[in-house]
């Protein structure tokens, strides 16, 4: 059964993804001002425009442009670069690796803290652990990353003579420095999605502690462990494998800035600099991948639902 | 514990003093290898002719060469730009429109495919500049507009041909910002010179590594035609986009020389803050101040009421706190501008020598307010400012206290902020209603910044300037080549655009250049050849 929802889902999706190819062809280009205006910059004649946008293509009709892009998509071919030529899938080849580990870190370092604390919070409400843990909450949603971040690199610095740790290390080169480089930035982008989640953990956990069959569980002798964390944690979680899937949309955002402040050439960076450049190939490459990436977690925590509740049958 | 100005400028002093003394007394023989680490900036991609980006142009200043070039070393003083040689020994000039160059003997390209280390000749440098007007998309091609027919008369003279005399073709070959001399092969085999692999030069180093968004490493090229020089081995130039990060990693020693702009310098606002922390941890630290010369400026529509009147031009200018503005933006080390930055000292006049026009760079609101009541706006008008961020909290801040100026004198006028692209696309190329504010590309000689921003038609005449009087002595200045006459007519082209205040100029920030102490033989100057600064520099560590 599963099986075939996973199926329908993946044809529901198709028509998703064409409105968001759509979407991302359309509106880079409703931006003010073209790649070959940004290309010219200050000494941009009429005829110069005209010819450079001529070479590109990009005189041709909209639609005629979009279509073509589109076969090349379909051919699994994002085009190139307007500026540099190069091929957008080998740019992503190399990038999209790097945000995907960041965000993979930040993801586990979110679940790390929001859980425990959340149940812990939960099971011990209104105790100095509960407000200190929704304190913390409440800080971490408040505090901009890019501010701990800055913090973090600037006061070492200035205090102890401490080198940032900034820059990209190639697996290759060194396995270890490669995977202690996403540990900070790892953090810093996991805490505010780990306050979220905590918040949320929390939450439900309280209603479903409220529920009559916890309290049979209690009154059945169970230990607490157990209540929790196997009759009411697997019940609560839902909504916040949920709240994860839209976290990592966030998360993907939120690398744009990270990755800048920790010198990572991941994805974030490269699409912050392809909308400044107009570099439509780019923007729609990247985006399509991410939208794509979004889908298909969703249909992954789909079907994380069956697995966690049984109750639940596609 | 804390570095004065007077103490800086004192360091700055003895830092170009030394260069007076005589090599003995200096009693230092440069030494040859170690690795130099820089901030860089991650290029668009590597083809000079097809963007404008100092990205580009300061990663070629490493690999390539150009005909001629600005001196470098410290006994250059910043903001001056003497010519030499680079790949032309020597040059003669037969008439006002025909350049003649001999080129160095024996120069090799870098030992890469597909032109593996063969001797340059006249053909690339005619190749070369022939690319540089003909291929489509190069908007810097103006600067050689002039230029008619470039010949090889044998294999090492090239003969240049302008339609007219243009005074400042040497200082265009010259510019850090455009001609570096690129090879036919190289075209040919990658179809452009966009990708890494296409950057082979006959400079100092050769392009070892690029890792995108991360890193450039340069090598010494080993068949440098300069004997000896590079000193320095290995150049390592970092992508390092984050101001607190690069601040950082200067602080605990990470690079060589400063990080902020072209110059090699730390942002004013963050000097302060950070200048004690680097007295204790880079005692060594080698420190010149000078003005920087990305010069702002109020553009206004002048085709069109009210900014057609010369009063209400004035008026702005007298409205405008420019020292207010360097006290409160620029941490109270600015340099008032006229037409032409006061940053290329040899050409920019200082405002109290700009004659009757001198007045109206003062801060007088009261007299701003009358001369906009005799042009019949006693109750001030309604405008827009069209502006962009650039991403700088400078420009941000100075952009308010202009909007403040101006309202205190009753020109109420709107910030309407753009995003770049938006900007560039837009205003900056003049497209706009009533005012743009927004910086100029930092060049190096005057004439960029008159005859494309005062002559009719250029794109950069953001203020629709179309005045006989100034067109014509802009012409005339670039047909004389006697430069002391040449700084006359620049000079008095100052002294009349500062009576029309076609653009109010706002001051630009002095730059605090730092390096390492170790770097020797190396001194700061504008402009983005950074590579052609550390050519004769050398690491004593």
């Amino acid at each position: 059964m599963l099986k075939r929802y996973l199926v329908k889902r993946l044809f529901v999706a198709l028509p998703s993804l064409l409105i968001a190819s759509l979407i991302v062809f359309t509106l880079p280009r409703l931006i003010p001002g073209d790649v070959v205006q940004l290309m010219l910059e200050e000494k941009a004649y009429a005829k110069d425009l005209d010819e450079m946008r001529a070479k590109l293509g990009l005189d041709r009709p909209i639609y005629v442009q979009y279509f073509d892009w589109l076969g090349h998509i379909v051919r699994g071919d994002l085009g190139e670069s307007l500026w540099t030529r190069r091929p957008v899938t080998e740019e992503l080849q190399r990038r999209l690796p790097v945000t995907m580990e960041l965000g993979f870190v930040a993801i586990c370092i979110a679940i790390c803290i929001a859980l425990p604390v959340g149940i812990i919070s939960a099971t011990r409400q209104d105790t100095l652990r509960d407000y200190t843990a929704r304190s913390a909450a409440i800080l971490g949603l408040s505090v901009p990353g890019f501010w701990v971040a800055t913090l973090v690199i600037v006061l070492p610095a200035i205090w102890w003579g401490w080198r940032p740790v900034t820059g990209y290390t190639e697996f290759s080169a060194d396995r270890i420095g490669h995977l202690v480089q996403f540990v900070l930035p790892g953090v810093i982008l996991g805490i505010a999605s780990a306050a979220a989640l905590m918040r949320l953990t929390r939450g439900m956990l309280l209603e479903v502690l409220r529920q009559d069959y916890v309290r049979t569980a209690w009154a059945k002798g169970l230990r607490e462990r157990v209540v929790v964390l196997k009759h009411s944690l697997r019940n609560a979680v839902i909504p916040v494998i949920t709240v994860l899937g839209i976290q990592i949309a966030q998360i993907v955002s939120g690398a744009v800035i990270i990755e800048t402040i920790f010198g990572l050439p991941g994805m974030g960076r490269f699409l912050f600099e392809a909308i400044n450049q107009r570099d439509y190939p780019v923007i729609q490459g990247v985006n399509l991948v991410v939208v794509s990436g979004i889908v298909f977690v969703n249909l992954v925590i789909d079907a994380l639902y069956a697995t966690i509740d049984p109750r639940i049958r596609y | 514990m804390s570095w004065t100005r007077r103490e800086l400028l004192a360091l700055g002093g003895a830092a170009l003093g030394g260069a007076a003394l005589p090599t003995a007394a200096r009693a230092q023989t440069p030494k040859r290898g170690g690795t130099a680490s820089v901030r860089i900036y991650d290029p668009p991609h590597f083809d000079h002719m097809l963007i404008i980006s100092f990205k580009t142009n300061i990663a070629l200043s490493f690999t390539h060469s150009r005909l001629v070039k600005h001196k470098t070393g410290p006994g250059v003083a910043p903001g001056t730009f003497p010519l030499e040689g680079d790949l032309a020994e020597s040059w003669t000039q037969p008439n006002d429109t025909t350049y003649v160059f001999k080129l160095r003997r024996g120069v090799k390209w870098h030992h890469k495919p597909p032109v593996n280390g063969r001797e340059l000749t006249a053909e690339d440098v005619k190749y070369t500049l022939e690319r540089f007007v003909t291929v489509k998309g190069n908007s810097n091609a103006y600067m050689l507009r002039p230029m008619e027919r470039v010949e090889a008369v044998d294999r090492y003279t090239v003969k240049v041909t302008l339609k007219e005399p243009f005074a400042w073709f040497l200082d265009m070959l010259a510019s850090p910002m455009a001609i570096a001399v690129v090879a036919k092969e190289c075209v040919d085999k990658f179809g452009d010179l966009k990708k890494a692999e296409a950057v082979i030069g006959t400079g100092p180093w050769m392009l070892d590594s690029y890792k995108p968004n991360q890193s450039l490493t340069f090598v010494r090229n080993p068949n440098y035609f300069l004997p000896g020089l590079p000193h320095i081995d290995r150049v390592e130039g970092s992508v390092d986009e984050d101001t607190s990060s690069r601040l950082a990693s200067f602080t605990t020693g990470k690079y060589d020389i400063g990080v902020e702009t072209v110059a090699g310098n730390i942002n004013k606002v963050d000097w302060v803050q950070i200048k004690d922390a680097l007295k204790q941890k880079r005692p060594g630290l080698k420190v010149v101040e000078f003005p920087g010369n990305v010069m702002s400026h109020v553009s206004m529509r002048t085709d069109q009421k009210p900014f057609s009147d010369v009063r209400v031009r004035q008026a702005m200018s007298l409205a405008v706190d420019r020292q207010g503005l360097i006290d409160a933006v620029l941490e109270g080390a600015g340099v008032f501008n006229a037409a032409v930055p006061a940053a290329l000292k040899e050409w920019a006049l200082p405002v109290a020598q700009l004659g009757e026009g001198a007045r109206y760079f003062k801060h007088d609101p009261a007299e701003a307010r009358r001369l906009l009541a005799a042009a019949g706006y006693a109750n001030g008008f309604t405008a827009s400012i069209c502006f962009t961020t650039y991403g700088s909290t400078v420009l941000i801040d100075s952009a308010q206290l202009i909007l403040k100026s101006f309202k205190d004198v009753g020109i109420s006028a709107t910030l309407e902020q753009k995003e770049y692209g938006a900007y560039i696309a837009t205003c900056f190329n003049g497209n706009f209603p009533s005012m743009t504010y927004g910086p100029q590309t930092p060049f190096l000689e005057p004439d960029n910044f008159l005859f494309a921003q005062y002559y009719p038609e250029e794109p950069k005449n953001q203020s629709h300037i179309h005045d006989p009087v100034v067109a014509d002595m802009l012409v005339r200045q670039r047909r004389t080549f006697d430069v002391a006459k040449r700084r006359d007519i620049i000079h008095e082209i100052q002294r009349y655009l500062a009576k029309q205040q076609y653009y109010v100029q706002v001051p630009s920030a002095i730059y605090t250049s730092v390096w390492d102490g170790a770097l020797k033989n190396y001194a700061p100057n504008l402009g983005y050849d950074i590579g052609g600064r550390l050519t004769a520099a050398w690491l004593d560590r």
